[in-house]
């Protein structure tokens, strides 16, 4: 069974072989990991911005970029980046220059940092951390303070509101965050993500639906997708950056190749944030395989799950991306409320579930998957039905 | 109230200071002197006039003017007050504490016909910057970036100075097109919905 | 207020400034650049902390000294001026200016061309009504609503093509009658456009009405009590979202809209909410206008006998017709020659805007933005 983990071994072999200290085989290993994870966050990101314009595009009833490159403007992308590099560097009188060229390396390095413990594939993870998602969350909740020091280096008062805005929303959803994610990590036992994959990948609800943490966890689920919405800064959540607002946002003084870096950073972060989430609730790279000819079983379960990866992680940020194109923007303190007193409550009602039921056994969580799911239809109902009868006579 | 008891109490309360009264229809038309204008708007107000429509100025050369429409929600009457004032001291007392409408009206007047409201809280111009000199929409404002206008084909008579020479004569207007059918192509199909 | 209406020089910016009455109290100027003023605009916010406690409209930008003008022209030729004025609704101040002439002069215009002016006028409310629509929703994070509305109002701006030949501003009335008749299939093209539309305003309901982010937005934010909407002249959805069942296409009828069934939409919330519910409602009204009167139409002449100079009898004439953003009077003074002696302008968003600091006092920076989108302005018309 050929694993990146067998590849690094033989490889590790050969340097000895040769003589080479561990400490530069070590350094070598860890360029190519980096080197492929940047690559990959380019690609994606740039497959990711022209895909969100033709999502949004299609959802408006026009067709989006259709000329650059030929089929329907694949190469948007790679022109915008060419166009950003070209522009002129422009930094504000008064800013705090090394503040200001730092932020958005901060940022993006936080975004980067979050991808070493996104397993991709059986066996294929940069490392597997026995605090995995720990580490995940926590590193990821450094851009905020790229963030602050974007919007204080600008010398602009409207980019350090903007910038506190930002903060303050970030910090917020990163708590019921936080206790959402905690509800996969009791049904694992582990923060690590391989166990985390590997304890979906056995078993199977009620016979027929996979063993994906989803089920147990649909409450989870919500809450942890409402928050990673809002440390996207995506709308409904996208205070920080809407330029219809009165106060504009952060990265209001940074133009040409620094606005790419935070643009880029966001599109990571959308990515990293589905990652999470298909890990924790979707299964991770479980899927249906079969043995391709010519490759060992192994490889072609890594070659699936790689795929199944993509696929969950994809249609999470199609999600995304639809709800941006349909939705209305919160204000500042219905954002805060929202959070403090709807999410964190819920987010706590489902730890304290959750516990509940690992310790009473089976049957009693079939009862309350029951219960939680008719709760939450009930919930939803309620809501449509209350929008609908305060249209009243808006009808016809 | 009828607009004929409207009129009836008007000029009886007022008497000499009105110095013009009809009804017109529905309408109520009276032209009071300045210093009783705002007892008069105060009357309007009480007889259920309490919708300000609009309070422009006029300029008739003996003197300025401030037109006051007003009209009720609740009846069906309507009033139309006038109120000269002198070209040289043009100021009337402000109407702002019974139409609050009246703020930006009276601020325009202020704005386009150097007419003072004597009481206005924010009495400072609002369609022309700040700084601007002169009250544009008087008859007699100068002005030596004003172009006069002149219909097609009259260029002579715009005015000119001694001995300079009558202004070119613009190119002659096409023949007029013979008056169009109606045009073949119908608009485009609405898009089925998809 | 006193500070603030100390008359400041020509070109200043107040970003911000600390007042001595509170460590918190800051100015923060918005425009005359903004995406959300809807032209140039410019609103001085006094702030405390996230509160709005003032709020100080400049208007003039736009000002094109369209009274002035009007003193020197002729009666039809300031009919393309009149488009200008309030550009997103060109026809319906054709209409009012031509009706407040033809009041002046005593004339009557033929029926062909009074059904004509119903069914372009309420046709203009409907794109007026999308237009505000669409740039409301963006204003409040919503884009794809606006794509929605401006696809049906290109429908409708091609009608008005197909009938005007221009597609803003149409100076398509005139004194008496109408320019010209409808082309041969415009009245089916116009049912037509009509069936489209028809099932489309729920689909803006399922897309805006009914989301409860939207309405979390509007709902309760930028109240406009009755009493203040009345004091301060507000007219049009202004007064029907403060509960005042005032239409003047009811109340005061003109032209010949006695003769439609219609309903006048009245919402009594006096919020942002109830104001978007107005003009929501009215869309549907307006397209049932245009049924009625697409289905009456007599064949006959569109222009009335008029002279070929237009000279109406000295005298003054005050004429009020509700356009989509409300009460549009003009008030003319005749002296029996050619050109009007004074022509004043009466535009419902100069009035509507002079409520705005009333309706702020109280409500978030972010609702800022949701307020003054429910006023509905149109820098041409305010500032003429």
């Amino acid at each position: 069974m050929m694993t990146f983990a067998d590849l690094v071994q033989s490889l590790y072999a050969f340097a000895m072989a040769w003589g080479i200290p561990y400490v530069v085989f070590a350094l070598v290993v860890m360029a190519i990991q980096v080197g492929a994870v940047i690559g990959y966050i380019s690609v994606a990101a740039m497959f990711l911005i022209w895909w969100e314009r033709k999502i949004s595009a299609h959802i408006q009833v026009r067709f989006g970029p259709m000329r650059v490159g030929g089929w329907h403007g694949w190469a948007q992308s790679i022109a915008d980046g060419l166009k950003l590099l070209l522009k002129e560097d422009i930094i504000p009188r008064g800013a705090d220059r090394v503040v200001f060229v730092l932020a958005p390396m901060v940022v993006f390095a936080a975004s980067l940092a979050a991808y070493v413990t996104i397993p991709w594939a059986p066996g294929l993870i940069v490392r597997d951390l026995n605090i995995g998602i720990l580490y995940m969350v926590s590193i990821s909740s450094l851009t905020v303070v790229g963030i602050i020091m974007a919007g204080w280096s600008s010398n602009n008062k409207y980019s350090v509101l903007g910038a506190m805005r930002s903060a303050a929303q970030a910090v917020s959803y990163e708590v019921p965050m936080v206790v959402a994610l905690l509800g996969p990590v009791m049904l694992a036992g582990s923060m690590r993500m391989g166990a985390l994959v590997e304890a979906q990948a056995q078993g199977a609800w009620l016979g027929i639906l996979p063993g994906w943490f989803v089920f147990p966890q649909i409450l989870a689920f919500l809450i942890y997708f409402i928050c990673a919405l809002a440390e996207c800064n995506r709308l409904p959540f996208d205070i920080p950056e809407a330029e219809s607002e009165l106060v504009a946002g952060f990265h209001v003084e940074y133009s040409g190749m620094r606005f790419a870096i935070f643009f880029l950073a966001e599109y990571a972060n959308m990515f990293t944030v589905s990652a999470i989430a298909t890990t924790m609730f979707l299964g991770g790279w479980h899927g249906p395989w079969i043995t391709l000819p010519g490759l060992s079983p192994g490889l072609s379960q890594g070659l699936f799950g790689l795929a199944w990866f993509q696929v969950k992680c994809y249609f999470l940020i199609f999600v995304m991306m639809w709800l941006r194109w349909t939705l209305a923007r919160l204000r500042v303190d219905q954002l805060m409320d929202f959070s403090w007193k709807v999410l964190l409550p819920l987010s706590f009602a489902n730890l304290v579930i959750t516990g509940w039921v690992l310790v009473a056994g089976t049957q009693i969580l079939l009862m309350v998957l029951g219960v939680l799911f008719v709760v939450a239809l009930a919930v939803g109902l309620a809501g449509r039905a209350r929008g609908r009868a305060a249209t009243g006579t808006a009808r016809g | 109230m009828t607009p004929d008891e409207i009129l009836q109490q008007l000029t009886q309360r007022f008497g000499d200071a009105i110095t013009e009264a009809e009804v017109k229809g529905a309408e109520v038309r009276a032209t009071a002197k300045a210093e009783v204008a705002w007892e008069v708007c105060r009357f309007f107000r009480e007889a259920g006039f309490e919708y300000l429509n609009c309070l422009s100025g006029a300029d008739w050369t003996s003197r300025l003017e401030v037109v006051y429409n007003l009209s009720s929600l609740q009846q069906p009457a309507k009033a139309h007050l006038r109120v000269p004032v002198p070209r040289e001291a043009p100021v009337v007392r402000t109407v702002t504490d019974l139409w609050p409408a009246a703020n930006w009206h009276e601020r325009e007047c202020y704005d386009l016909f150097g007419v003072r409201f004597d009481g206005h809280p924010d009495h400072r111009r609002i369609l022309l910057p700040e700084d601007w000199v002169g009250y544009p929409l008087r008859k007699d404002y100068a002005d030596e970036r004003m172009v006069p206008y002149t219909e097609y084909g009259m260029e002579e008579k715009l005015p000119r100075a001694e001995g300079e020479k009558p202004a070119a004569k613009a190119p002659p207007r096409p023949a007029a097109a013979p008056a169009a059918a109606a045009p073949t192509t119908p608009p485009p199909e609405a898009p089925k919905p998809s | 207020m006193s500070e603030m209406s100390a008359p400041l020089p020509v070109g200043t910016t107040v970003m911000m400034e600390r007042t001595g009455e509170s460590m918190e109290e800051m100015y923060v100027n918005m425009g005359p650049q903004h995406p959300s003023t809807h032209g140039v605009l410019r609103l001085m916010l006094k702030l405390d902390g996230e509160y709005i406690t003032d709020c100080v409209p400049y208007v003039g930008y736009l000002h094109r000294c369209h009274e002035k003008i009007g003193e020197n022209r002729s009666y039809t030729q300031i009919i393309p001026y009149t488009d200008r004025l309030d550009y997103l609704a060109s026809m319906s101040m054709n209409f009012g200016y031509v009706m407040s002439v033809e009041r002046l002069m005593g004339l009557k215009v033929p029926e062909r061309a009074e059904y004509m002016r119903v069914i372009l006028a309420e046709l203009q409310r409907i794109a007026s009504h999308l237009l505000w629509l669409g740039t409301f929703g963006l204003d409040l994070g919503n884009f794809t609503i606006f794509i929605y509305c401006f696809r049906e109002r290109e429908m409708i701006l091609d009608l008005f093509e197909a009938v005007s030949g221009q597609r803003l501003n149409y100076s398509f009335y005139r004194i008496g009658g109408m320019a010209m008749d409808f082309p041969e299939t415009w009245v089916e093209d116009c049912r037509r456009f009509l069936e489209w539309f028809r099932p489309r305003l729920p689909e803006y309901d399922a897309l805006l009405t009914d989301n409860i982010l939207f309405q979390k937005r509007v709902q309760g934010v930028g109240v406009l009590p009755a009493r203040t909407a009345v004091e301060y002249a507000a007219s049009g959805p202004m007064l029907r979202g403060s509960g005042l069942r005032w239409d003047l296409r009811r109340n005061d009828p003109y032209s010949i809209y006695d003769r439609f069934e219609f309903d006048v939409p009245v919402y009594d919330s006096c919020d942002v909410w109830a104001r978007y519910l107005v003009r929501r409602q009215e869309m549907a009204q307006s397209a049932r206008i245009v049924e009625q009167a697409l289905a009456q139409l007599p064949a006959g002449e569109i222009q009335a006998k008029v002279p070929k100079t237009i000279k109406p009898p000295a005298g003054q004439l005050y004429a009020r017709s509700e356009s989509p953003r409300g009460e549009l009077g003009f008030y003319l003074i005749s002296d029996g020659s050619p050109k009007p002696y004074r022509y004043k302008v009466r535009s419902p968003a100069f009035v509507n805007l002079s409520v705005l600091p009333e309706m702020l006092k109280g409500c978030l920076v972010a609702d800022c933005v949701a307020v003054l989108g429910s006023v509905d302005i149109v820098l041409g018309e305010i500032d003429r």
